[in-house]
């Protein structure tokens, strides 16, 4: 068609691309030889030049093996000199073919042959093109989705099918190999299909570019995809009608409460905690609180009560299976049954029980618990000393806890257990509250209806339950406290009650414990009663009980090597077993020196014998007190001395030894401390038997209060008191009138050893105590309760 | 007329002007520099092509390039006017750089 043409060219090497006809290039030129190229062009007249790609882009001063053999001849458009080099804007014209290449001067010139532009036409051309043009701007789009230029406006720009793929792949920005290709295509059609390919290949890596950085950003999201996710697992859950694990913690705890037995109140409050811990995140610290809170809710027995057995006779017979006497105990509980049986809802009494150490208190309580069929808990309150103990914390603070009362409830189970409260004398009190206060409300039966504990925060009934409490002693106990109990005294045993005690309980519960048959081990009376005499002096039981103990294991070491058949403790055994004998069973003194008076006093432990001593100093003034003496024992040792004082006359005392010389009076042993009024008599006989310088009787011990006008006042503790003075081997005792009737207390055996005085004045004490002040006293009263079974005589003093 | 391939083969296109005469349309190509004989004119239906080359041309010797704007080579520029020009009678005049064609028509308002 056309003929062919052919040039003399400069030529361009170029190290990346393919300049394509009719497009636009600018390019910065360094390399020498391509300065030289373009300087050449320059001056020619229409500044063409020929410019074909390098087939390697490292190579400095390719030759023609190095350079393609089709490039396309542009015309210089633009021209600048930079440093070093010169940036350029050319622009294609034709296609043309290198020939043959001159290598004579400072840069290459080509031989070129001009390649005509192909002119094919077809359907299929215009299919592919349409194709083209369509894959083209699905790329565009992806690449740049916010272009203002449609690809269609630019390419409509553009008339000529081979121009708009020269376009494309100058835009599209294809790698050499390909941009070559295309360049050399010889036909429309050849050009077409490379450029569809590579519109494919690119939309394919496109695609999976952008896949690739949808997944990272996927990755960047996964936190929020799971909590996503997580919903929606729940939603499906509950289409499937499961549920997740706290999900079912809180429908436990749902149907727990649908199915509990509860008063409105706390049903309203568990059901609102309820609500809040569905709302709650497992992780939550509220979470774990709000649920131990509602399982205590759940936990409490509201309204559920045990069955009294109001059998009185299997009651009675339970009582003294586990203890021995204690009748006065025994008998209250029995009333308490009676009163239950007729009338259900009387309010559960609340017990005290006094008395020494070992006596049985607390296991008292436990066998009240069985004979009444109720559930028995205990509670220590010694050492006590701070009210949030007992009635809890605020459930605002963290660990916040319900208090003792609630949480023994909690145990127990029910609502009307058998609660004991032990040694509610050692409650203390500081800074944190008085736990005693707490204790008012908690034993109020008119307040315990509706106990309020701070953790709970729900009104809890306390009135079902049945409040046992013991006691050492009732002095520390505040008054308000003492009101609210009704006090029981467990005095100390005898020794009768001891030997049977221990034959009853304690023996047989020993020998359990070593593995002996009562065949093994065989403890007489006599050996009991030594033992209680020689190696314990206690009211209660438990030394006597650690000694059978010690026996019963030493018997069974004895047994274990093979050394006997079966043991009797003969008396002279004990030392062997028991050790040396600690006390001495005559503790009276035989003879009592002017000034010395024996009195009884009541000790936590039980009772004791005490002398009290006084000496005169004469040429002193007033009244030195010592031995640990409290304030009571202090103003009742003054008042016995103003009352021998004003009588000085009267019971033959020279007024002048009273008058010039002070009064000494010492109470052993020093080191304890001693209180109360009961030795009132004991120190007025002792200062009579001093002023008077007659020594008062031995085997003579005494207590009671005195007035300052003689009167003797009833005092208590009179059996341990009694028991006491048996124990020390004081055979005659004094007490004051008043106090007769307490010995109904003491067992018959006991009171048949003792000679008993009772006495309504101190004069009638004086008179018993001191034989030679009886003597001037002539004609004072003095009841007689003689020994043996004359029973009561009332005897008259000379 | 050109071939294809000719078409093809130009390197920049002359700014043009186009003015309404009393008698017809007076458009002006700006084609500094290049030589008279070297503008190829056709008028062919509403059409007006120019093209040509533009040849630069050493002004003394030794200079070289230090930098360039004006487009050399081929070019070419078609206009299309709102009427015919088969039956307009042409005249061209190159003045100053600018080459002017009057087209004057019979029928200036047809």
């Amino acid at each position: 068609m056309t003929v062919e043409r052919a040039a003399v060219l400069p030529v361009l090497p170029l190290k990346n691309s393919v300049l394509f006809p009719h497009l636009l290039m600018p390019l910065a030129v360094g390399r020498a030889a391509s300065i030289a190229a373009i300087e050449s062009a320059l001056t020619s007249e229409d500044k063409s030049i020929f410019v074909v790609a390098q087939r390697n882009p490292e190579v400095d001063e390719p030759a023609q093996s190095d350079l393609f053999a089709a490039g396309t001849t542009a015309v210089i458009k633009r021209m600048e000199r930079a440093e070093g080099g010169m940036r350029l804007i050319i622009q294609g014209i034709e296609r043309a073919e290198l020939v043959s290449l001159e290598t004579g001067e400072a840069f290459l010139k080509a031989q070129l042959r001009f390649l005509p532009e192909p002119t094919d036409e077809g359907t299929e051309i215009e299919a592919l093109q349409r194709e083209v043009l369509q894959e083209a701007s699905r790329i565009h789009s992806m690449v740049d989705p916010d272009a203002q230029l449609g690809l269609d406006q630019i390419m409509s720009q553009v008339s000529e099918v081979l121009h708009q793929v020269y376009l494309l792949a100058s835009m599209l920005g294809l790698g050499l190999p390909q941009s070559q290709q295309l360049l050399e295509a010889p036909t429309r059609l050849a050009a077409l299909q490379l450029i569809h390919s590579q519109l494919r290949h690119e939309a394919q890596v496109l695609e999976l570019r952008q896949k690739i950085a949808s997944q990272a950003q996927t990755e960047m999201g996964r936190e929020q995809r799971e909590y996503l996710l997580r919903q929606q697992m729940r939603a499906i859950q509950e289409e499937l009608g499961e549920q997740s694990p706290e999900q079912a913690d809180v429908s436990e705890l749902r149907k727990r409460l649908a199915e509990a037995d509860l008063p409105d109140e706390p049903r309203k409050e568990a059901a609102r905690e309820l609500g809040r811990l569905e709302r709650l995140p497992t992780a939550a610290p509220d979470y774990q609180m709000t649920r131990a809170y509602l399982e205590l809710i759940l936990e409490l027995p509201w309204r559920k009560h045990t069955e009294d057995k109001l059998d009185l006779p299997s009651a009675r017979q339970i009582l003294d299976e586990d203890h021995f006497d204690l009748k006065e105990v025994k008998e209250r509980i029995i009333e308490q049954l009676a009163v239950l049986k007729l009338n259900p809802r009387a309010k559960a009494p609340i017990l005290c029980f006094v008395g020494p150490p070992g006596v049985g208190k607390t296991s008292l309580g436990q066998s009240i618990a069985r004979a009444v069929g109720r559930t028995f808990e205990r509670m220590s309150l010694g050492g006590l000393h701070d009210e949030a103990e007992l009635r809890g914390h605020r459930r605002t603070y963290i660990g916040a806890m319900p208090g003792r009362v609630i949480r023994a409830i909690r145990r127990a189970g029910v609502a009307n257990p058998v609660l004991l409260l032990d040694e509610i004398d050692k409650v203390g009190a500081d800074y944190r509250g008085d736990p005693a206060a707490a204790l008012l409300e908690i034993l109020d039966p008119a307040q315990n209806s509706t106990f309020h504990d701070n953790y709970l925060d729900l009104a809890f009934d306390l009135s079902k339950v049945m409040f046992i409490t013991t006691a050492n002693t009732l002095d520390t106990i505040p008054r308000a406290l003492r009101d609210r109990m009704e006090i029981l005294r467990l005095a100390g045993y005898t020794d009768e009650e001891k030997i049977e005690i221990a034959k009853r309980y304690l023996l047989p519960r020993q020998l359990r414990e070593a593995g002996l048959t009562s065949e093994q081990l065989v403890i007489s009376d006599e050996i009991l009663a030594r033992i209680i005499h020689r190696y314990t002096r206690e009211a209660g039981l438990r030394e006597l009980e650690r000694m059978i103990g010690r026996i019963a294991r030493k018997t069974a070491v004895r047994f274990a090597e093979g050394h006997a058949e079966s043991v009797e403790v003969r008396p002279d055994d004990l030392s062997g077993i028991l050790g040396p004998e600690r006390f001495f069973e005559e503790q009276a003194r035989r003879e009592l020196p002017p000034g010395v008076a024996a009195g009884l006093a009541w000790t936590e432990a039980g009772g004791d014998v005490l002398y009290i001593e006084a000496a005169l100093l004469p040429e002193q003034k007033g009244l030195t007190l010592t031995g640990q003496l409290g304030e009571v024992m202090q103003e009742s040792a003054k008042t016995a001395q103003s009352y021998i004082w004003s009588r000085a006359a009267e019971l033959g005392i020279d007024p002048k030894t009273v008058q010039q010389s002070g009064v000494h009076i010492h109470v052993p042993a020093g080191a304890i401390p001693k209180d109360g009024p009961s030795a009132g008599v004991t120190m007025a006989t002792a200062l009579a038997s001093l002023y008077s310088g007659s020594p008062a009787r031995s085997d003579t011990a005494m207590t009671g209060e005195i007035t300052l006008t003689g009167l003797v006042m009833p005092v208590g503790g009179i059996k341990e008191k009694v028991l006491a003075a048996r124990r020390a081997g004081i055979r005659r005792l004094i007490l004051p009138k008043q106090n007769e009737r307490d010995l109904d207390e003491i067992p018959e055996a006991v009171r048949n050893e003792l000679e008993v005085l009772f006495a309504e004045r101190i004069e009638e004490v004086l008179a018993a105590a001191v034989p030679d002040l009886g003597q001037r006293l002539g004609g004072s009263k003095t009841s007689y309760h003689a020994t043996g079974d004359e029973a009561r005589l009332v005897a008259k003093g000379n | 007329m050109p071939t294809a391939g000719e078409c093809q083969r130009v390197a920049w296109r002359p700014a043009a002007d186009i003015y309404r005469t009393r008698r017809g349309w007076l458009v002006k190509f700006d084609l500094a520099g290049v030589r008279p004989q070297e503008i190829e004119l056709v008028a062919s239906g509403r059409q007006l092509t120019v093209r040509g080359l533009r040849r630069d041309c050493t002004l003394e010797e030794g200079c070289r390039y230090h930098s360039l704007e004006i487009s050399y080579n081929r070019f070419e520029r078609t206009l299309e006017l709102p009427c015919p020009l088969d039956a307009a009678q042409i005249t061209t005049d190159y003045r100053d750089g600018m080459l002017l064609v009057q087209l004057e028509m019979e029928n200036p308002e047809e």
